[in-house]
């Protein structure tokens, strides 16, 4: 089969790291071809270069065996390559329709005179571009009122629509419940059918397994190698993408569990008038690893903001340790023994222009030996830091003085960590412990996690990863739309038993 | 009770032509706190036009008035570049640069307007002359009982704004123009992402809130003020972003909302009156409008749902 666009040699360098280090690949006209890598990989930056996002320093793009130049997102689309970002660009103001169209809106005149935008053909279109590729989208249905997945195949769409024959998809499942996965994977398989060439940016697996023809592997701005993926198995594969032999991550050992640590009892959050978190009880226990499994948005960071104390329950009780928190303030639950390793770790984990040393110390800063008559002891802040550091291996340029804000995002995760476990809480509440991070950081903090089970600590664990709760949960509970509707030990619960609970197939 | 009707139209249209402005600029998301300083720029170019031309022409003739509307939109647009430059091509604070257009427009034509009348015209004062336009009642429409009064005693700017803002809704909201502005302000990601210039759109929306905040301008300085004066900048342009506000960056609401804050005034005015209230009074009766401004804020903010982009600065590497 011919090649529908190659690269050649391409360097691309941002300051401090080469992001691409001459990389040559071949796509093949309607493939399926994997880009895996870890995070930092280059995979992205790569793909950017292709969409005319980035310029590369060197090396050559060749579309249709002409040597081009792409100099922007809307110069690639006019050479029919399409990219959905991780990051959904549309409009929420606007019908899914409309937002396909910005950019290329059918002019129409109104007496012959008065231009104006004429939707009803386009609604019509899409629909039917839409029912084609089984892709179940209502043309006039407005973007704030579409989940995840439709917003995702509207972008799909959008790239459709503008006759795009190469589409890029960057980590499409990273934000998607299991069935909804299932579902893109078949509408990628569609798309091949249809004769679309199409590159897949990710780092799982299983994905790649299932529907890739091909796959090239990028580690730290290389190519390792390109591989047969029918051919090359899984476990291979994953060795090559971290450069190392991967020891298998196993379910927790038994343990025994000690007193209860964490008592939620009928539980509710109302946000802005509406219930997200819905008449929950639950209780951890020392030693346990207690998981919330759900699909983003069915109010795991309202539960999780409503037991460190950061927004108010509407009812129902918190007891922690026998004391009631119910109505504590967030400094009186963390002196009374809990640890939170927020989802938002740059918005609420982090105070990101502040160095290093400081973000370490936030929960300890205001008592002795920090503080001491009201002013700070600036070489403990440093010997705190430095031993941090060291323990939990933070990698920074400058070590406690480096500007948080510099430094990479697995290393600002290992920071939260590092700081919260070290209150050696009774409590340990982890959200997303692991999201955007690479399989390496992934390692470290579930071995972190693991580590404090052992010792005895009580974990809440909320996760959208389905892998990570594998690995780390004693017990496992499902969170939909606000309820928690199962509760069990982890070895009870099958993952398509999880997938219908986390769907509200089941509740 | 037919005066209540006809000054809180004259006063009420001229607000909602400043506040239409406002939505041109801020549906683009650049916040445009600008707009009393580039009312005060459109009528100040609008009254200069007049002073130096208004000799050439008939006296009494209204054509002079029609070119001093065309210039204080012209003179409008051409200050709103200053805030388009320092919000969209410099990346400044939007807050800051509408607030320091505003100390500026009052200075400058404060400045401008003594200098003249002193240099040129060898009169001391701090006013330019214009008078007030002509009224009409509107045939048969006038005649209707009670809600007749609405078309009673109009001046012609009155309908060119209606015009304008029937121009709006139709640009706003069924042309591609439109349909790129109002993306900007939601995201503008999308609208670079479909190889449309972010930059450009919000730079002409910019232009367009100052030709519109000049139009409205001039239409008190013909009215209320008969003149450009310091007396200019009596708060309408920030009155004109509370209507916008509280009318959620829609054209039906926002035009609701002026019209309240119209007859608010009209009816103040009306009241004391009818108390017999020494006009020294009246200080206090000019503020029921922006009484009325925070008692429908506080009411209705919670509702309130500004563009999703509003204020962001937008830059393309950031991701």
């Amino acid at each position: 089969m011919e090649n529908i666009i190659e690269v050649k040699n391409i360097t691309k360098a941002f300051p401090g790291i080469i992001a691409n280090n001459d990389i040559s690949l071949e796509i093949r006209r309607g493939e399926i071809y994997a880009l895996l890598g870890e995070n930092g990989a280059g995979k992205s930056t790569l793909m950017n270069i292709l969409f005319g996002l980035y310029k590369p320093d060197r090396g050559d793009i060749i579309l249709r065996g002409e040597r081009v130049i792409i100099s922007s997102p809307a110069h690639a689309a006019s050479m029919s390559i399409g990219m959905v970002h991780q990051h959904f660009r549309l409009v929420e103001d606007f019908s899914i329709a409309e937002n396909i169209v910005l950019g290329i809106e059918p002019k129409h005149r109104f007496l012959g005179i008065l231009p104006y935008v004429g939707m009803t053909s386009v609604n019509r279109k899409i629909a039917q571009l839409s029912r084609d590729l089984g892709l179940d989208v209502d043309p006039e249905m407005k973007v704030s009122d579409a989940g995840v997945s439709i917003r995702q195949r509207v972008e799909i769409l959008k790239m459709l629509y503008r006759n795009a024959e190469i589409l890029i998809f960057d980590e499409p499942t990273a934000m998607l419940a299991p069935q909804e996965i299932a579902y893109l994977l078949k509408i990628l398989k569609n798309l091949k059918e249809q004769g679309k060439t199409i590159i897949l940016i990710t780092h799982k697996l299983s994905e790649v397994k299932e529907i890739a023809d091909r796959c090239g592997i990028l580690n730290r701005g290389r190519l390792i190698g390109v591989y047969d993926v029918a051919s090359t198995s899984a476990s291979d594969m994953a060795a090559y993408m971290v450069g190392r032999e991967l020891d298998d991550e196993l379910p927790p050992p038994p343990q025994d569990f000690g007193d209860v640590v964490l008592d939620v009892s009928n539980m509710s959050v109302a946000q802005r008038g509406l219930k997200c978190v819905d008449d929950v009880s639950f209780s951890v226990r020392a030693g346990e690893v207690f998981a919330i499994a759900g699909v983003d948005g069915n109010g795991q960071k309202e539960l999780a903001d409503a037991l460190a104390g950061l927004i108010d329950v509407s009812g129902g009780s918190i007891m922690l340790s026998g004391q009631d928190m119910t109505r504590a303030s967030v400094r009186q639950r963390i002196e009374a023994g809990l640890s939170y390793v927020p989802e938002d770790r740059h918005g609420i984990g982090l105070i990101l222009d502040f160095p290093l040393r400081h973000n370490l110390a936030l929960r300890r800063y205001y008592v002795s030996p920090f503080c001491v008559n009201g002013v700070f002891k600036e070489s403990v802040f440093d010997d705190f830091s430095t031993g941090l550091i060291e323990n939990f291996d933070i990698r920074c340029g400058q070590g406690g003085h480096t500007v948080t804000r510099s430094m990479s995002g697995g290393n600002q995760q290992k920071a939260i960590v590092a700081r919260e476990i070290e209150l050696a809480s009774k409590l340990m509440i982890f959200v997303q412990p692991t999201r955007g991070l690479d399989i390496g950081a992934t390692r470290a903090i579930h071995k972190h996690i693991m580590r404090q089970r052992e010792a005895g600590h009580a974990i809440f664990l909320i996760s959208m990863e389905l892998d990570e709760i594998r690995v780390l949960a004693d017990t496992i509970g499902v969170i939909y739309d606000g309820r928690i509707n199962r509760i069990a030990p982890a070895r009870e619960l099958s993952t398509e038993e999880i997938g219908e609970y986390m769907m509200g197939v089941k509740v | 009770m037919d005066t209540v009707f006809i000054d809180g139209l004259s006063y009420g249209i001229p607000l909602l032509c400043i506040a239409i402005g406002g939505i041109y600029s801020e549906r683009s998301g650049i916040i445009n706190l600008a707009l009393e300083g580039l009312l005060g720029m459109g009528a100040f170019t609008g009254s200069l036009f007049v002073a130096f031309f208004g000799g050439f022409f008939v006296q009494h003739s209204s054509v002079p008035m029609y070119f001093a509307f065309l210039f204080a939109m012209i003179g409008g647009a051409l200050f709103a570049m200053l805030h388009g430059l320092l919000c969209v091509k410099l990346k400044a604070n939007q807050v800051i640069s509408g607030v320091v257009i505003n100390i500026l427009a009052i200075a400058f034509t404060g400045f401008f307007t003594r200098q003249l009348n002193s240099q040129v015209f060898g009169q001391p004062s701090d006013r330019i002359n214009l008078g007030v336009s002509v009224r009409f009642d509107i045939p048969f429409l006038s005649d209707i009982p009670i809600i007749g009064a609405a078309f009673q005693r109009v001046y012609p700017f009155q309908l060119v704004i209606i015009a304008v803002v029937v121009l709006s809704w139709y640009l706003l909201y069924k042309t591609r123009f439109g349909m790129r502005l109002r993306a900007c302000g939601d995201n503008p990601h999308a609208v670079d992402g479909a190889g449309i210039s972010v930059a450009k759109t919000r730079f002409v929306a910019v232009m367009i809130s100052g030709a519109l905040a000049g139009l409205g301008g001039m239409s008190y300085a013909y009215s209320i003020a008969a003149s450009f004066s310091p007396g200019i900048y009596m708060g309408t342009g920030y009155l004109a972003i509370a209507a916008l506000i509280f009318g959620n960056w829609r054209i039906m609401p926002t035009v609701a909302a002026c019209m309240l804050f119209g007859f608010a005034r009209s009816g103040g005015q009306r009241l004391s009156h009818l108390l017999e209230l020494p006009a020294s009074y009246s200080d206090l009766i000019f503020t029921l409008p922006y009484v009325v401004t925070l008692l429908v804020l506080i009411f209705f903010s919670k509702s309130n749902k500004a563009p999703r982009a509003l204020g962001e600065i937008y830059d393309k590497g950031k991701r």
